[in-house]
């Protein structure tokens, strides 16, 4: 570059080069010097457009600075004859400020290429590619040795400026500029405008010196350039500065979305209701500029301690306190209540208190209110509607946070819950016997099935001394964790009653009969069952020495029984008082005992209402006739086998409705003895 | 489940209606816990259109037995439906409380 320019300024060691060689080079020169700006990664990081137009003013700007001082130079250079040729020395520092315009023009353009572009449409940016591709066309014209005749040549220039002017007019980034980056940017393109006139000026100036020798320089392309650059930058100046009145406008509505949007990660940052409060008073008192504000809160909702119920802004509890009062006793609306002249209001006329505005505002959420937000103002009538707008979109979004934390908190409790009914449920499994048990002399199967996680329906078997059983089955009145606890009691009582009597006279007499058991055992429950809850039992000594059972029925759904001699079903029928009804001795006049001899291939079926009460459709029961008939189909098989038939018969007669009450089921089949096997 | 008192000089009758369980045993449980209840001489239950009974809905007439003997009050259940009977005879309150067929042998009662 250097050297084509000052070839033609003919210095005379160097020879004479051809014109077009410095045109081609000149050229050459600005095109890579554009396309090295085009492909660089754009000046533009995010939204720091102030630092773009400092970093503008600060680099290429700074060229500006250089030309004048070349300039200077050369002034003084001209009338000291230092160098040779004051023409040498004239061209070559034109031709550096030449270098230098194109590198300001390069960078400012591509600065203005990413502002326009900012935001834009696909459409603009085919406008913007256009714009260049004509741009470099132009470069065309001197290379090629064309000139074009005026013409043709001024309207294509004056087009090309017009369609500059049309790009100039895309000035989105100004919007997102606060009112201090705005004033910047203000000051930041006017200095860059006074960089352009510089250079115009300077190369105004030297175009007319006669001293120059070296040749035009790409005139339409620079003059283009030089001209959108300093469009662009002037339109920029103008737009902000005509947006400065209102910049605190936008800004404030910028900040608005802002601390909605603070507000709303807390809610999934799962913080304290209290900093919801926090948040919700600081973001209300910033955004209408408030001088000072209160929130009341309701305790019994709003999920914070008495103590914390209110807080506070730039104002004393008293104080507060003095204008609740005052407010009480007005008779204020209790909904959201904007009043501009509160110094005018009833009950605050001659007040010694200095605000003259008030918003107030309920904080509403689905059920109830959580409280009340006040802001208050020095200056009377500062609040409108359109605060009361945005500040009720705060408030609800800071009710949302806090029903959402009570949610997860709810949730969180309800898991717990759930586990401890999990543990409930294990625990009282394991009440439950696993292992029935077996003897040659009869089978045992069992069911049992809570309608929740817990039932009170419950049975047992306990061997006794000298071949015989004793099976209890039983059955709470209620269900769930209430009917859990005394199914857990009433086991207990069946262990500890059960247990062998060493002064008994008679082998026979070392365990309690059934009656008396049951007698003992409501005894032992007037204690721990409340007024309304009763327990059903009923409990078999099963004696394979002497082939019979004794029985006692305390209230609970009669035995049904399959006698193998006389071929014949049919239930138990026998007197017997539910246990923890009559809480007194003459309970014993209500319970017997009962003897039975049985036959092998006799089978008892023992349940609980769970079983006959089962709801199928229409609300129909499943009843003890049904319950007789499967029995009667059903009595030669296996006690594993009959269980099975009778259940698949329910879980038919049931399918598709809920299981209202815990079932239990007992099979128990007595078989002739068969000799023990060998050990 | 509805209950609808219609007392009388000494009597004081309560119709109930609908199925007797967990739910509406409360209903139930609040007419019977009336002190004022106390003062009849008799208290009738007309079981005419009770078409179930669940061991909640006993709770509730056992949970008052005892309050009704002390304050001899009697209690009555009379028009009882074979399936809620069956109920009360299961559970032996047949031979606690006086459980009658009809109006005419509650009243006589």
């Amino acid at each position: 570059m250097l050297s084509a320019l000052s070839h033609s300024g003919a210095g005379p060691w160097l020879g004479t080069w051809p014109e077009w060689a410095t045109q081609l080079a000149q050229g050459v020169f600005v095109l890579s010097i554009f396309l090295y700006y085009r492909y660089r990664p754009t000046p533009l990081e995010g939204q720091a457009f102030v630092r773009l137009l400092r970093q503008l003013l600060m680099g290429p700007g700074l060229l500006a600075l250089a030309c004048v001082g070349l300039h200077l130079l050369e002034r003084l250079a001209k009338d000291q004859p230092v160098f040779g040729s004051n023409s040498l020395f004239f061209s070559s520092v034109y031709t550096l400020n030449l270098g230098l315009f194109v590198i300001f023009l390069a960078r400012t353009n591509y600065a203005w290429r990413a502002l326009v572009l900012f935001r834009s449409s696909a459409r603009l940016q085919r406008e913007w590619t256009v714009f260049e591709i004509l741009l470099g066309a132009t470069l065309l014209f001197r290379l090629g040795g064309i000139n074009p005749p005026g013409y043709i040549g001024i309207p294509i220039v004056v087009g090309l400026g017009l369609y500059g002017i049309y790009l100039s007019g895309h000035q989105k980034w100004v919007a997102y500029l606060s009112q201090r980056e705005k004033w910047r940017a203000v000051l930041l393109q006017a200095g860059l405008l006074l960089g352009v006139l510089i250079f115009v000026q300077y190369f105004r100036l030297t175009q007319a010196d006669p001293q120059l020798i070296a040749p035009q320089p790409q005139h339409a392309f620079l003059l283009l350039t030089a001209f959108f650059s300093a469009f662009y930058a002037l339109m920029g100046l103008l737009v902000t500065f005509f947006n400065l009145p209102i910049a605190d406008i936008i800004e404030q509505r910028r900040n608005e979305i802002l601390r909605l949007q603070r507000l709303t990660q807390i809610i999934q940052r799962g913080q304290t209701s209290v900093e919801v409060y926090h948040i919700l008073l600081e973001s209300a008192v910033q955004t209408v500029q408030a001088d000072a504000a209160w929130l009341d809160l309701d305790p019994s909702h709003a999920r914070v301690d008495v103590n914390e119920a209110t807080f506070y802004f730039n104002l004393m509890p008293d104080q507060a306190g003095e204008l609740r009062e005052r407010l009480g006793e007005n008779n204020l609306p209790e909904g959201d209540f904007i009043t501009n002249d509160l110094q005018l209001r009833p009950g605050f006329v001659g007040s010694p208190q200095r605000f003259r505005s008030l918003l107030q505002l309920p904080m509403r959420g689905l059920h109830y209110n959580y409280g009340m937000l006040y802001l208050l103002k020095i200056e009377p009538h500062t609040f409108d509607r359109e605060d009361l707008n945005i500040l009720q979109t705060f408030t609800s979004q800071a009710v949302l946070s806090i029903e959402n934390l009570e949610l997860v908190r709810t949730s969180l409790e309800n898991q717990r819950t759930q586990e401890e009914l999990k543990i409930a449920s294990q625990v009282q499994e394991s009440l439950i016997p696993k292992n029935l048990p077996t003897d040659n002399w009869f089978e045992i199967s069992s069911h049992s099935l809570a309608a929740k996680e817990v039932g009170g329906d419950f049975y047992d078997f306990l061997h006794l001394p000298g071949r015989r059983l004793a099976v209890i089955i039983g059955d709470v009145s209620g269900k769930g964790v209430t009917a859990a606890f005394h199914m857990a009691q009433m086991k207990g009582i069946f262990h500890s009653l059960m247990q062998e009597n060493p002064l008994a006279k008679n082998e026979r007499d070392k365990f309690p009969a059934p009656s008396k058991f049951m007698a003992q055992a409501n005894a032992a429950l007037v204690h721990c069952l409340e007024k309304s809850s009763f327990i059903t039992s009923s409990l078999y000594i099963i004696d394979y020495e002497q082939g019979g059972f004794v029985y006692a029925r305390a209230g609970h759904c009669h035995t049904l029984y399959y006698h193998a001699l006389r071929e014949e079903v049919f239930y138990f029928d026998s007197a017997g008082l539910g246990l923890g009804i009559i809480r007194n001795e003459s309970y014993e006049k209500h319970i017997k005992n009962q003897f039975y001899d049985y036959s092998p291939g006799d089978v008892m079926v023992i349940y609980t209402d769970g079983i006959v009460e089962a709801r199928g459709e229409g609300g129909a029961e499943y009843g003890e006739d049904r319950l007789k008939l499967r029995l009667e189909e059903s009595y030669f098989q296996s006690a594993e086998d009959i269980k099975s038939f009778i259940l698949a018969d329910l879980n038919a007669f049931t399918y598709g409705y809920p299981i209202h009450d815990d079932q239990t089921l007992l099979v128990i089949k007595f078989k002739s003895a068969q000799p023990l096997p060998l050990p | 489940m509805k209950v609808t008192a219609q007392p009388s000089a000494d009597t004081l009758t309560l119709l109930l209606d609908g199925e007797l369980d967990a739910s509406s045993a409360i209903v139930l449980d609040t007419e019977l816990a009336k002190p004022d209840i106390l003062e009849y001489r008799k208290v009738l239950i007309d079981c005419a259109k009770l078409s179930y009974i669940s061991s909640a809905g006993l709770g509730v007439f056992i949970s008052h037995l005892q309050r009704f003997q002390d304050a001899n009050v009697k209690l009555v259940f009379f028009n009882m439906q074979e399936k809620v009977f069956n109920v009360f005879e299961i559970l032996g309150l047949d031979a606690l409380m006086t459980i009658v067929p009809s109006a005419t042998e509650a009243e006589a009662a």
